[in-house]
């Protein structure tokens, strides 16, 4: 990294008044240009154990983090850092030597936000590979590679992308994430639960060769220093964190991320809403830290702004959405015909979500209308015999508002509806139907379930639950082995690849191999087996 | 940088069986806090080090429990600690006592397990549970004080109504004692390591096969049917204590039986279980 001639460092508000940049900015992190920042000299060494990353990719830029923390699994959740602000500095390049710097600024690392940096690079070349870097001090971030979208208007012919979910550290090694690592990607989808909130004891400890872990791992992540412990202990993992390097993330939260199926405000486990939501607020808080969001993510409270829209020209938009943070709760019902469950006031989205979903749905005029989200869309009938029994945390909960989305998309053609999800640990693919319970009725839709990166260990490519799944006509496989699947889209078809591990608890040699792979062609939505399928 | 966080206001506590519970009003969403820090005191000088530090919490309520049959008093004091690591000078020191069970007020008549915060002397303990409880007690428990052994007889979890593992049944644990002379005043205390947290039901207390009341449990941590002791530092299990007197007219010179029935809920999981006679204090 070239060395850096500042002048005289200028006071606190001259710099902030000859920069323009506003007072939250520079205290968040997220972005100062180059001289802006006085540099700091004192670091501790080897700041960057967690890696680097980015996100929240655009034409002309994208956003860069990283994490200062060496000593990341330091019991107060400051990873080892002090308590004064550290400069960081980052460079973009053209080529993975940095012979070619396109840009290069400066970032507060705060302790407010764990000694985080979220830079926000713009002004970059559409459609095109960047590598990036951190030095604090005298230490320097491994490179991380990234890329930008296409413009607007761009007719980028493909892109290949993968989803992921569902990473309980604990229950296994992230070998799925070594092999993502070795992929070319365009794209990571993250589809929530990347942390889990559990404590972590010898009964759930599944992931063999990690040594004695301590007690303060031991309880549920109830406070910001236990959720920032958890992040770190997580984010350790070279795997996940070769992946983040690999290709810009998108990330959405489900809801291990703060409390296993909460609703909005409401708690599962007893806790009222005004304390519940002081659980929600550090929770977040840690999320943003610990991921390559913007600022327009920057938790405020209790409250995050994560649902948002990313284009690939006029190949693709992704309607990243968050269907937690205003879900209505679970209904009294389990499923009955007319029960609560099918309220029309009831919504997963909220009203304004929903608003926002369909408007932009409406105005889309790309290929494919990619919903990446976090519970299965599909009606999924847990009775193998007689009557009817849903899942009331999934979209089956919420019949009134799946409804609504549904008929915003044959009202409006909406082209090649693409439902992304995660949450159930298996792989998963269904057509989307008007009407569930008559197979024969249109199918509207098409949507890839991924399997958990780690949650539930080993797994095997069938179980007790898949005469459930595989009884309802429109699911077309199911596989409960770890794994991710991988996407290539292009203006014609959207090829989905379903790959599993042979196992994931003892260590991260799993041989990973292809499950099924589907083909939903444009203009047919629905599943064309190509290879496996139901297991 | 250097602005301490607000210092909190309106801690207040109230004692009960085994557990004395604190309260006080939560601080701005800014600074955001990171946590509160909840030091204890036999003494009305609060020291703020480690070992006064008995738990850590974002909401503004806290249960200092596992405190034993006794009667004890503890002093109190709060720090907040914000996202920054910043600590705000300790709130006003604030006494709480709980209130004696009838463990140490009655006199043993006869007892299942060690009223310890413990589930780990019970049998299937600490996470057999749901794995193992119907097949080792297909016809629920029917435990005889001073024959059947704990550690094979009584399961520390009892499945209630919801649990799909015990077969969405009721299911009755009772035990059996035999009594030398007519009772006057007899209590059951049932100690609780941890219950469902939404779904921690009710049951029914009988005695020689005569319904005497029903009892609601308090929601706990959902943590108990995996974990087996309250006392290690930050657990999830929030136990629970219930004590009742029960009526003398329906007890008998000779054998008797106190039989609990799960009749709505899920699961709770115990710590220890007793009859004591409440006119014999010791």
């Amino acid at each position: 990294m070239a060395p850096h001639t500042s002048p005289i460092p200028p006071s606190r508000r001259t710099f902030l008044t000859l920069t323009g940049i506003s007072t939250a900015a520079f205290a968040l992190g997220t972005g100062a240009p180059t001289h802006a920042a006085p540099l700091s000299s004192r670091v501790p060494a080897d700041p960057f154990r967690l890696g680097v990353a980015s996100g929240d990719p655009t034409p002309d830029g994208f956003v860069l983090w990283t994490r200062l923390a060496p000593e990341p699994l330091a019991e107060d959740g400051h990873g080892g850092m002090p308590q004064r602000n550290i400069t960081v500095e980052y460079e973009v390049a053209e080529d993975a030597s940095f012979r070619r710097i396109v840009r290069r600024g400066r970032a507060v690392a705060s302790a407010e936000l764990a000694h985080s940096v979220h830079p926000e690079v713009n002004g970059l070349d559409p459609d095109r590979e960047y590598f990036y870097r951190f030095r604090a001090g005298r230490e320097i971030s491994p490179v991380g590679r990234t890329r930008t979208t296409p413009s607007r208007r761009g007719r980028t012919g493909s892109i290949t992308f993968a989803m992921a979910s569902c990473q309980a550290w604990y229950h296994g090694h992230y070998t799925a994430y070594r092999d993502m690592a070795e992929q070319d990607l365009d794209l990571v989808l993250f589809l929530g639960d990347y942390i889990y909130e559990y404590g972590i004891t010898p009964a759930n400890l599944w992931r063999q060769g990690t040594g004695e872990l301590g007690t303060a791992h031991a309880a549920a992540t109830i406070t910001l220093e236990q959720y920032r412990l958890r992040y770190a202990l997580t984010k350790s993992d070279p795997h996940l964190q070769a992946a983040h390097a690999r290709a810009p993330w998108l990330v959405t939260t489900d809801d291990h991320e703060v409390e296993n199926n909460y609703a909005d405000e409401v708690s599962q486990y007893g806790v009222g809403p005004q304390d519940f939501l002081r659980r929600r607020a550090v929770a977040y808080r840690a999320w943003y830290e610990n991921q390559p969001l913007s600022k327009t993510s920057l938790p405020s409270g209790p409250d995050m702004r994560l649902y948002r829209r990313v284009r690939y020209g006029r190949l693709a938009e992704f309607n990243v959405l968050d269907t937690r943070q205003y879900r209505d709760d679970v209904p009294s019902d389990g499923g009955t015909p007319g029960g609560e469950h099918t309220d029309p006031q009831r919504s997963i989205l909220g009203t304004e979500q929903e608003e926002w979903l369909y408007q932009g749905l409406r105005r889309s005029d790309a290929t494919w209308n990619v919903m990446a989200q976090q519970v299965v869309m599909a009606s999924i009938d847990r009775n193998t015999g007689a009557g009817v029994t849903y899942s009331m945390d999934q979209w089956d909960g919420f019949s009134a508002n799946r409804q609504r989305l549904f008929d915003t998309l044959t009202r409006h053609k909406v082209a090649n509806p693409l439902v992304l999800t995660g949450d159930i640990h298996r792989h998963a693919a269904a057509e989307l139907k008007a009407d569930f319970t008559d197979p024969d009725s249109a199918t509207i839709g098409t949507e890839l379930v991924t399997t958990s990166i780690a949650s539930d260990g080993d797994g095997a490519d069938s179980d007790n639950l898949a005469p459930i799944w595989l009884g309802n006509p429109h699911v077309r496989l199911y596989n409960a082995r770890r794994g991710y699947v991988q996407v290539e889209m292009t203006r014609e078809a959207v090829t989905s690849d379903f790959k599993v591990i042979d196992h994931i608890e003892s260590d991260d040699n799993g041989k990973v191999s292809t499950a099924a792979r589907f083909v939903t062609e444009a203009g047919r939505p629905g599943l064309e087996q190509v290879v496996g399928g139901a297991q | 940088m250097s602005r301490k966080p607000p210092t909190v206001d309106g801690l207040s506590t109230q004692g009960r069986i085994g557990a004395i519970d604190l309260t006080w009003e939560l601080t701005d969403w800014e600074p955001l806090v990171d946590h509160y820090a909840i030091h204890a005191s036999h003494s009305a000088e609060v020291d703020l080090s480690a070992e006064t530090l008995i738990g850590k919490t974002v909401y503004g309520r806290f249960t200092h429990d596992t405190l034993g049959p006794e009667a004890v008093t503890r002093y109190y004091s709060i720090v907040t600690v914000d996202a920054a690591g910043r600590r705000s000078r300790p709130s006003r020191a604030v006494a709480g006592t709980s209130t004696a069970s009838m463990v140490v007020t009655g006199t043993p008549i006869a007892q299942v397990g060690e009223f310890d915060s413990k589930s780990l002397e019970l049998a299937l303990a600490p996470s057999g549970g749901q794995s193992g409880y119907r097949t080792a007690f297909p016809n629920g428990v029917d435990f005889t004080y001073g024959t059947s052994d704990p550690a094979r007889d009584w399961s520390y979890l009892h499945p209630g109504p919801s649990d799909a593992w015990g077969g969405r049944t009721r299911h009755t644990f009772r035990l059996r004692f035999s009594l030398e002379e007519e009772a006057r005043r007899l209590g059951l205390a049932i100690w609780l390591i941890d219950t469902h947290a939404s779904l921690a039901g009710t049951a029914t207390i009988s005695v020689n096969g005569t319904e005497v009341t029903e009892v609601e449990f308090r929601g706990g941590g959902t943590r108990g049917s995996l974990e087996g002791d309250a006392t290690v530092p930050g657990t999830a299990l929030r136990p629970s204590f219930v004590e009742l007197e029960l009526p003398a007219e329906e007890f008998a010179v000779g054998e008797n039986a106190v039989a609990i029935t799960k009749n709505s809920g899920s699961w709770h999981a115990y710590d220890a279980v007793g009859v004591f006679a409440l006119d014999q204090g010791r």
